[in-house]
């Protein structure tokens, strides 16, 4: 059981060589390891479900010598909405590329980054995630890089300077803790570590570095040029999970390895900042031209949403409360990467029927494009937080939080930002479903329609009932 | 405490502030490449300093063990921003 | 050497390395300051010597200094011979200066702060008692691990998982590399003096890297260093105007680049069919399956490193016989520039930081 976690980092590695050297058969490769890899997220978070936290000790040294994996139930979720997202995402990519030379420059790139992020979701040791960062900074700019037109290789280059500095500020911070600490394992890290003249410095440069790569407002600017102009697939998976990789290790430190360290004013300061990205990201995603451009400055905002939650967490004693927030936090999380992989999706074959992907001239697209249409509406309720998605359940633990600890104010940045979220979204459908009057025509489904269409159904509908399993499980394993 | 730990470990905090400011604000690529190299160098000369156990002491190996690790991200990490900054002069000047 | 003179080599390398940081950084001419960043590299590994850390200075003079420097220095060239369309050069500075004064001072202002508590954190850290455990855990284990040279026991055994993932960072620049098109135009054939010199110097960079993988097991030198060293070799031959600079091509060419990650893969996969842990060497076999996967790196990196120089997938080369003797040359499809250009003064050297700001600007 426990060799899944090494699997999880070996079975994408291993076909990211193996279409490297057969690339004439990198398709069918790459879809065969990314089922695998699927199978064994599953298998992982059954596993985790039934027994609890796993580890590995790779090469068989201890923790601390060694580097050790491990697997609690918040990264098992992650590493099966990963795997999901991009198990959807390689069916499309395999309709999207449609010519040999691409297709052999994307796939090894791809499963590069797919290993880089099961890597980063399993290791419990800092310098080893210095290292999948870099992994997945460097496959990240690669893919971003493949849209070959000025604009991708211009965001690309920046994303690359803005990730390198990220990773540096986490190092110098991992410096000083192994200066004072002796040791990277983060699980001996949680029992020693204490607030203080070491970690708080370290801390914050960590932080800062990995706030950079999440681009949590004011650290923003990298990120629309980036995802909007990368090709569809890639922008899919940029916003739905690569910057869900780096969110996660900030809540990993803060929650976990170094919880001991949190001011409360430091928690709020990440709740105006998580506010700022929210009203910000949510106008900026209003007055956008471009469909792209919309979904990326909408994800600046919906990752201001999982910032508002450290002040929250901060003021709650542990106990149920606090764990329906934790909760309420990670379903936010999950299901904003299915709802934005699938509206990224469906956005690139909008894109690809049409040519372009400016609102204003979206007219007639829900009677071309029914399924496509249905999948941004799909996505959009998740968006915006209406029920059943799982938006809905994760704003409603955000509320009883908010009002539990007395911190209201964090409840009208919420509802300011929904609101805007029913604007923006509502924009998009009202040109889709324009008066231009279209012959009718036969509803029938491309291939690479269901991707976006089943990715939509789970953010809205699927997340929303899996509550009660999902909050069972982060108790057992966390 | 050493003394030799204490100059390297200082000067290294200093390198890589300075680094930093030159990557944030230098208009040049070049210069801005040469400035997170050289944030990098100043992080790794802490580490080392750490590693440092005094004159006729084996030093502590794992840090040196991460810097070389660190050297070889780094030059990787620069080849590709030179990658991309040559595609992107040429796409310009096709343009 | 006694405490005092020690103490003024420590002082007269940190104050040759923050001054040539500061000088390196300082200015716009992109050709000084890459060359004053290779200084600082080499400087620094006389650092490394100097806190007994020979393998991380054998790394940063090879890679950090030389194959960084090169890099830079390729592309400084490359860019101060682009035609410079009229069109960016129109593009130049909207900025408002008031606007550009007050981000500075508050970038530098930051800055301060962060050395400031990087410096109050590291001194907290190093007057508290060094911490001794994990280097003592690694000399117990030492034995086990298969090498004697504590170094290479972490970085190919304690920590082998970084040094995989680290290959796979490699890889992945390559790939994107070559994701952007093909490498540069190669160099016109050198003088008999530089040719002469590549001569003689090639078979010692070839041998050197040799002897640095066979070393690494118990003294300083390892898989990084000797695959830079080859790396070296291959870059001397092309600065000398070959166009065979031992890369082989195509698939075979792959199979190469994916050498590292690959052994690494399957010595780790075997062992866990064997019913060990994932790169948990069996210490009898240790010795060997280090070497084994060292030698494989060694190539990688080599390859890797040189393809990073050349910027791009190679171009496909020609063969014709010529007088009985295989002879290859590349399709010309740029013209050739010659290895004397680098240290020849160029008209426009200091103007090619402003180029690349130009192109910079808009993003």
């Amino acid at each position: 059981m426990t060799e899944l976690l090494i699997g999880l980092v070996a079975t994408p590695l291993t076909g990211a060589l193996v279409t490297m050297l057969l690339p004439r058969f990198a398709t069918s490769v790459a879809i065969a390891a990314g089922v695998l890899t699927t199978v064994a997220a599953g298998t992982l978070l059954y596993g985790v479900g039934t027994r609890g936290a796993l580890g590995y000790d790779i090469g068989g040294w201890t923790a601390g010598l060694g580097i050790a994996l491990r697997a609690d139930g918040l990264s098992a979720l992650l590493l099966m909405m990963n795997a999901l997202v991009m198990l959807a995402a390689s069916v499309y990519a395999s309709a999207y590329f449609s010519k040999t030379a691409e297709r052999a420059r994307f796939w090894p790139l791809w499963l590069l980054l797919w290993t880089a992020l099961n890597a980063l979701l399993l290791s419990g040791d800092l310098f080893n995630l210095y290292v999948t960062l870099e992994l997945l900074g460097l496959s990240a700019v690669a893919l971003a890089s493949l849209g070959n037109k000025t604009a991708a290789v211009q965001a690309a280059l920046r994303y690359l300077l803005v990730g390198l500095l990220g990773s540096m500020l986490f190092l110098a911070g991992v410096s000083l803790i192994y200066a004072g600490y002796g040791t990277l394992d983060m699980a001996s890290l949680a029992h020693v570590a204490q607030a203080g003249p070491i970690v708080w410095p370290a801390l914050a440069l960590m932080t800062v570095g990995l706030l950079l790569k999440t681009a949590l407002f004011p650290l923003h600017f990298w990120l629309p040029p980036a995802h909007a102009s990368a090709p569809a697939p890639v922008s899919a998976v940029l916003s739905a999970l690569v910057v869900k990789a780096s969110f996660y290790l900030v809540l990993r430190l803060w929650l976990d390895v170094f919880a001991e360290a949190v001011t409360p004013a430091a928690a709020s300061l990440l709740g105006v900042l998580g506010a700022g990205a929210v009203l910000w990201g949510s106008w900026r995603a209003l007055r956008a031209e471009r469909l792209k451009l919309l979904a990326a400055y909408s994800t600046v905002a919906q990752l201001g949403y999982l910032f508002l939650f450290f002040p929250l967490l901060q003021a709650l004693p542990p106990g149920s409360a606090r764990d329906l927030a934790v909760g309420g936090l990670i379903i936010l999380a999950l299901t904003h990467g299915f709802a934005k992989a699938g509206l990224f999706l469906a956005i690139g074959i909008i894109q690809q029927r049409s040519g372009h992907d400016t609102i204003r001239e979206l007219d007639g697209t829900a009677q071309r494009l029914p399924a496509t249409t249905f999948a941004i509406a799909l996505g959009g309720v998740a968006l915006i937080g209406l029920p059943p998605s799982g938006t809905f359940l994760g704003k409603w633990h955000l509320l009883v939080a908010a009002f539990t600890t007395g911190q209201w104010w964090w409840v009208v940045v919420a509802v300011i930002g929904s609101l805007l979220a029913a604007a923006y979204i509502f924009r998009v459908l009202g040109h889709a479903f324009g008066h231009r009057a279209y012959p009718n025509q036969p509803v029938a489904i491309a291939r690479e329609e269901w991707p976006a269409l089943l990715l939509g159904v789970t953010a809205a509908v699927l997340m929303g009932l899996a509550g009660a399993p999902l909050w069972r499980l982060l108790e057992g394993g966390a | 405490m050493l003394t030799a730990q204490w100059l390297y470990g200082m000067s290294g905090c200093l390198i890589a502030a300075l680094g930093l400011r030159t990557a944030l604000l230098h208009a040049c690529l070049l210069h801005r490449l040469i400035g997170i190299n050289l944030t990098g160098a100043g992080v790794f000369m802490v580490l080392i300093a750490v590693a440092y156990r005094g004159a006729g002491m084996p030093p502590d190996p794992v840090p040196h063990a991460l810097v070389l690790t660190g050297i070889v991200v780094a030059v990787s990490a620069t080849a590709l921003a030179l990658a991309l900054a040559r595609r992107l002069t040429a796409e310009q000047i096709n343009d | 050497m006694s405490d005092t003179s020690l103490l003024v080599l420590d002082g007269l390398l940190v104050i040759s390395l923050v001054t040539l940081a500061w000088t390196a950084l300082a200015g716009s001419d992109a050709r000084r300051s890459v060359i004053l960043f290779m200084a600082f590299g080499l400087v620094l590994a006389a650092a490394w010597v100097r806190l007994l850390a020979p393998d991380v200075a054998l790394a940063e003079a090879a890679i950090g200094a030389g194959l960084a420097g090169a890099l830079l220095l390729a592309a400084v060239r490359e860019q101060s011979r682009q035609p410079l369309p009229a069109r960016i050069v129109s593009k130049r500075s909207h900025n408002k200066p008031g606007v550009n004064i007050a981000l500075q001072w508050a970038v530098s202002v930051l800055c301060a702060v962060l050395a400031g508590t990087l410096a109050w954190a590291l001194a907290h850290a190093l007057n508290s008692a060094p911490q001794n455990a994990l280097p003592r855990a690694v000399s117990a284990n030492l034995e086990a691990s298969g090498v004697s040279n504590p170094v290479t026991a972490v970085l190919l055994n304690f920590r082998a998982y970084d040094t995989l993932l680290e290959l796979a960072v490699l890889l992945t620049a390559v790939l994107g590399i070559f994701a952007l098109g093909p490498a540069r135009p190669g160099y016109q054939s050198a003088g008999p003096v530089f040719d002469g010199l590549a001569r003689w110097l090639v078979p010692v960079l070839i041998l050197t890297a040799g002897y640095l993988l066979w070393v690494g097991a118990h003294a300083p030198g390892g898989a990084f260093q000797a695959g830079a060293t080859l790396a070296a070799a291959s870059v001397v031959l092309r600065l000398a105007g070959r166009h065979q600079i031992g890369l082989p091509q195509g698939p075979a060419l792959r199979v190469v680049m994916a050498a590292g990650v690959g052994m690494f893969v399957l010595v780790g996969l075997g062992l866990l069919v064997a019913g060990r842990p994932f790169l948990g060497y069996p210490p009898p076999w240790a010795g060997g399956l280090i070497l084994m996967i060292e030698s494989a790196a060694t190539l990688a990196i080599a390859a890797t490193l040189v393809l990073a120089f050349l910027g791009g997938q190679p171009r496909p080369l020609a063969v014709r016989v010529a007088r009985g003797r295989i002879a290859a040359t590349p399709i010309p499809t740029g013209k050739p520039v010659s290895p004397e250009g680098i240290r020849s003064t160029e008209p426009h050297a200091a103007e090619a930081c402003h180029r690349i700001q130009e192109t910079q600007k808009r993003c």
